[in-house]
């Protein structure tokens, strides 16, 4: 939602800056070999209404380049085609369309590929390779296509090389800044930027005060595509910590550390994390990850990009399943631990902090509303969903990892859809449930299971906080639910 | 005094036309009140605060007192009285504040004060739509003002000056503005409310309104001890049953009779006797309806309002439904001293230790306020400190509220509103345990915060050494206050 916002608001400025008198930009023409290398893409997306868990949003297109990769398979960024309902190709030089699908999507790194059922319509085209050698100072060229098709391609210049927030707020990764006066264009939403004809990295954003773009890098790029190789798609490993620097020497005295140690102090390790399964502990001086030392501040020595964050280096530059020995201070002492690093998917956290691509889980009992809580939900409060959202639920996202150790959902009352069985409950609303006629709630299954089960023919429903108990009567609901479903025109009660 | 009023400042002269009503000579009663105070400062929490001159109103009453809103005197550091036809300035001190009432008592020093003066007798709750006069010496002019109106509604309200507490109102239609607080609404020659707040003209016009005598005759009765207790509190929440099915699972007949207990406070009156899930059937013998409403003198009133005119130790007595039977219970009364965290705070400084440059501050309603702090987990503990039962760990909670840079503290500008858990071995409930654990000697002070967060390490030599520098840099003439804490 706050991705989505953040780039209707770019574009926005970019009409502005056309209206505007600019210089203009400097524009080359393109070199035949890129010209055969970019599709356009057309989206048309519709996301699901966490508020309204049985009804999708209305519908609306997005527009970008996709690059070719090999001779089958387009990549454009995840965001693009997120929630797709239609994807449509069209040749740049012919205007030809064709339909294509989602083969791999991976919201993480905001990157997917495309494939065409039609083998012919991507003939003659030229697939780009990825060049990763991308030093601050480079001139890239960002590619876009003219109404007519004809290919242009604005300069760019790479302004920093770190570690930063893609399309989710969660997930950090390489990403190439650059300084580049960039006209609006139909299909200005992904753009590809190319070095010396290699794809070097996406666009993701543009500010157009600024004239920065944040593009996805082409480590990140290579990662991906290398992953999406194999079935099924295991993604960008994590190892599971959180840490903060030990630039005080208060601190590094304190923890008998030597200067020359640097390391970072480990505030957070991830219950059933890789670092936690491999034995790292909070409070761990995490000194070195491999044979890269670590420095206070958490950075490494990159061969080509100079200091960046030891985060790429367990995220990008290794894959799942490959291990990684982290060498730690505990007491004062040294100790190599042998991490196997994994991913932790959306669906591994108890608040999924992504919801992309599949529909809300709900349960409608009597004319309550049922939803497990995720992060999309609490989104539906727009940009300000940090102080407008219910403040218990966004603690409870924002904390996950130290209020809920075991792995679980968090069910709750939602809403309540005013009928005969609601009378006296028509105020509550975002309560999380405890238990449902006696049993423990830990997921939206537990709670269908429950209700299989009423006590003495009441659902006996309670909740974490005031009122802390309410009763169905157990037939009624029963008898009440089609109509019900008539009333509010519900496609259905449930869906798990 | 708008300090804690909703009301805002606004220039319109009233109609201000001294009608005095025949019987009462108004001017033998009214006291023009004078208070110097100084709000305390808690981002700074070191300094005195700063100054504000506020005129209020207030009238005579038996035993050579006067009674005033406790807004009008709150943080005072001196009061002057006036009265009609006077010319002299009288020195006043407060006698007994009822902040959670609004309400003051106040000595004039000078016992020649009260000569020619005529205490001022209490009436009942007036009946709506019948005419009232307010009289204060609200913006417009200094001289004595008098507004008519009516009662419009009487009802429970928010009483702006502590922000927590709720007690009946009577909501009029007369003008009240800044400097009517504290002065009578009187009918028939009798006193039958305090004016004390009301809204800005952009927000609502001619609602103003005014502390009923049931109020004022709990506090009159409260400090006739010598001391005020306050407000006692059955410390439960409870839900309305109004569903049949909830009804019936629950066992109870289709009388319309009960509310459902939702939860108990730990620390109030009820714990001992209520638990959640009990029916509420009766309350000292007054049936309660099933949407929490009792009949008292005639009226509708939410069941609480039985509790609101009792005292600390007084009891109430329950018919309650548990376990599908009939009980009678008895809760002896008491405070709850969770909910203060919520509520203003007046009269004394803020709290603090100040150690290396950080300042360690105790979670409050001032500190919010002050600081409006939007960091998630405070904003939790402080809104769901009594809920959540959070003051169990924390019956304080100690927040490192500021920085004032130093070498000794330059890496740690990022833990800025963390809470503190644990200083060296010591966990820390209080703000007196965070004094305690600097006091001790010892090579390292580890400050553990709440949560996923690095520790702060102080080294003694270190602070030590930079003590005077910090004092000195940003003019610390006090280096804590922990005296008076709300908890045991």
């Amino acid at each position: 939602m706050r991705s989505l916002l953040a780039i209707a608001l770019s574009f926005a400025l970019l009409h502005s800056v056309i209206a505007a008198p600019e210089p203009t930009p400097k524009e080359e023409p393109v070199p035949p070999e890129q010209k055969g290398s970019v599709v356009r893409v057309n989206s048309t997306n519709q996301s699901y209404d966490f508020l309204r868990p049985w009804s999708k949003e209305a519908p609306f297109s997005r527009r970008g380049l996709g690059v070719l990769i090999d001779s089958r398979k387009i990549l454009v960024t995840a965001e693009l085609v997120e929630n797709s309902d239609y994807i449509e190709l069209e040749r740049a030089d012919s205007g030809e369309k064709s339909v294509a699908t989602v083969q791999v999507i991976d919201y993480e790194a905001n990157l997917a590929t495309l494939s065409s059922p039609d083998p012919k319509f991507l003939e003659g085209m030229q697939p780009l390779q990825t060049t990763t050698d991308v030093k601050t100072g480079d001139d890239l060229s960002v590619l876009q296509l003219e109404t007519n098709g004809t290919p242009v391609s604005t300069r760019a210049l790479v302004t920093s090389v770190e570690v930063g927030k893609y399309a989710l707020e969660d997930s950090g990764y390489l990403m190439f800044r650059m300084s580049c006066p960039l006209q609006f264009r139909e299909n200005s939403f992904t753009l590809p930027i190319v070095k010396e004809n290699r794809l070097a990295a996406f666009l993701m954003r543009y500010d157009s005060r600024s004239q920065t773009v944040d593009a996805i890098s082409s480590p990140v790029i290579e990662h991906f595509l290398v992953e999406a190789q194999h079935q099924p798609y295991k993604g960008f490993p994590r190892a599971g910590i959180g840490f903060s620097p030990t630039r005080d020497p208060q601190l590094r005295k304190y923890m008998k550390l030597q200067d020359s140690d640097g390391g970072v102090y480990i505030n957070q390790v991830d219950q059933n994390g890789p670092a936690a399964k491999a034995g790292v502990k909070q409070g761990d001086v995490l000194v070195a990850i491999g044979d890269k030392q670590v420095d206070p501040d958490g950075n490494y020595l990159h061969p080509i990009y100079g200091k960046l964050s030891i985060t790429h280096l367990t995220t990008t530059e290794a894959y799942c399943g490959q291990h990684v020995t982290m060498t730690v201070i505990r007491n004062g002492e040294r100790k190599q631990l042998n991490v196997e690093l994994f991913r932790r998917s959306s669906e591994d956290y108890v608040i999924e902090p992504y919801t992309i691509g599949k529909p809300p889980r709900f349960y409608i009992l009597g004319g309550l509303v049922f939803q497990e809580l995720t992060r999309q939900y609490l989104r539906e409060w727009g940009t300000n969903w940090l102080k407008d959202a219910p403040q218990r639920l966004v603690y409870y996202d924002r904390f996950q990892s130290d209020l809920f150790p075991e792995k679980r959902k968090i069910v709750f009352l939602t809403q309540i859809l005013p009928a005969q069985d609601t009378v006296g409950y028509e105020q509550l609303n975002n309560l999380v449930v405890t238990k449902l006629n006696g049993r423990e709630i830990l997921s939206l299954d537990d709670f269908a299971e429950a209700v299989k089960n009423p006590i003495d023919g009441y659902h006996k429903i309670e909740f974490e906080e005031d009122p802390h108990e309410i009763y169905l009567d157990a037939k009624q609901v029963e008898e009440d639910a089609a109509q019900l479903e008539k009333t509010y025109s519900l496609p259905a009660l449930q869906r798990l | 005094m708008t300090r804690s009023l909703v009301l805002v400042a606004f220039f319109i002269v009233t109609n201000a036309v001294a009608q005095i009503p025949k019987g009462v000579d108004i001017r033998k009663s009214l006291v023009r009140i004078t208070a110097t105070s100084q709000e305390q400062d808690y981002k700074v929490p070191w300094n005195p605060g700063s100054m504000t001159v506020g005129v209020g109103a207030g009238f005579v009453i038996d035993g050579n007192r006067i009674l005033t809103n406790a807004h009008v005197v709150s943080n005072s550091r001196f009061i002057v009285v006036e009265k009609e036809d006077d010319p002299e300035r009288y020195p006043a001190v407060v006698q007994f504040v009822g902040h959670d009432c609004d309400l003051a008592v106040l000595r004039v020093l000078d016992k020649g004060f009260f000569q020619n003066t005529r205490p001022l007798g209490f009436g009942g709750i007036p009946t709506i739509e019948s005419p009232v006069s307010v009289y204060g010496y609200p913006i417009g002019g200094d001289r004595l003002s008098v507004t008519r109106g009516i009662i419009s509604r009487i009802d429970f309200q928010t009483y702006t000056h502590s922000a927590i507490d709720s007690h009946l109102a009577v909501q009029l239609d007369a003008a009240i503005n800044p400097g009517n607080s504290g002065g009578p609404v009187m009918q028939d020659g009798k006193v039958v409310g305090v004016a004390f707040q009301g809204y800005s003209g952009d927000v609502a016009q001619n609602v103003g309104y005014m502390i009923p005598t049931p109020v004022i005759r709990r506090f009159l009765k409260d400090i006739s001890s010598g001391h005020y207790d306050g407000y006692v509190d059955l410390s439960i929440t409870y839900f309305k049953l109004l569903n049949p099915a909830e009804r019936h699972a629950l066992g109870l007949p289709d009388n319309e009779q009960g509310v459902m207990v939702s939860s108990v406070s730990s620390e109030g009156s009820s714990i001992a006797t209520l638990r959640q899930g009990d029916v509420l059937l009766t309350i000292d013998d007054h049936p309660i309806a099933s949407d929490g409403f009792v009949q008292l003198d005639g009226e509708r009133i939410e069941m609480p309002e039985i509790v609101e005119r009792k005292f600390k130790g007084d009891t109430v007595k329950f018919n309650i439904w548990r376990d599908k039977t009939k009980q009678t219970v008895e809760v002896r009364l008491k405070g709850n001293w969770p909910y203060l965290i919520q509520a203003n705070h007046y009269d004394s400084p803020p709290r603090f230790v100040l150690f290396g440059g950080l300042v360690f501050q105790p979670l409050s309603k001032n500190f919010i306020d002050s600081y409006q702090v939007e960091d998630l987990r405070l904003r939790y503990y402080y809104d769901f400190f009594v809920t959540d039962e959070i003051y169990k760990d924390h019956p304080e909670v100690i927040v490192l509220s500021n920085i004032l840079p130093d070498p000794v503290n330059a890496y740690l500008s990022d833990l800025r509103f963390q809470i503190v858990d644990q200083i060296n071995d010591k966990k820390i409930r209080t703000l007196e345990d965070v004094a305690d654990a600097f006091a001790q000697k010892s090579t390292y002070y580890v400050i553990h915060f709440v949560g996923s967060v690095r520790p702060a390490v102080l080294e003694r030599s270190a602070v030590e050494q930079a003590r005077d520098r910090i004092l000195g840099n940003y003019d610390v003439h006090k280096e804590q206050y922990v005296e008076g804490g709300q908890s045991r």
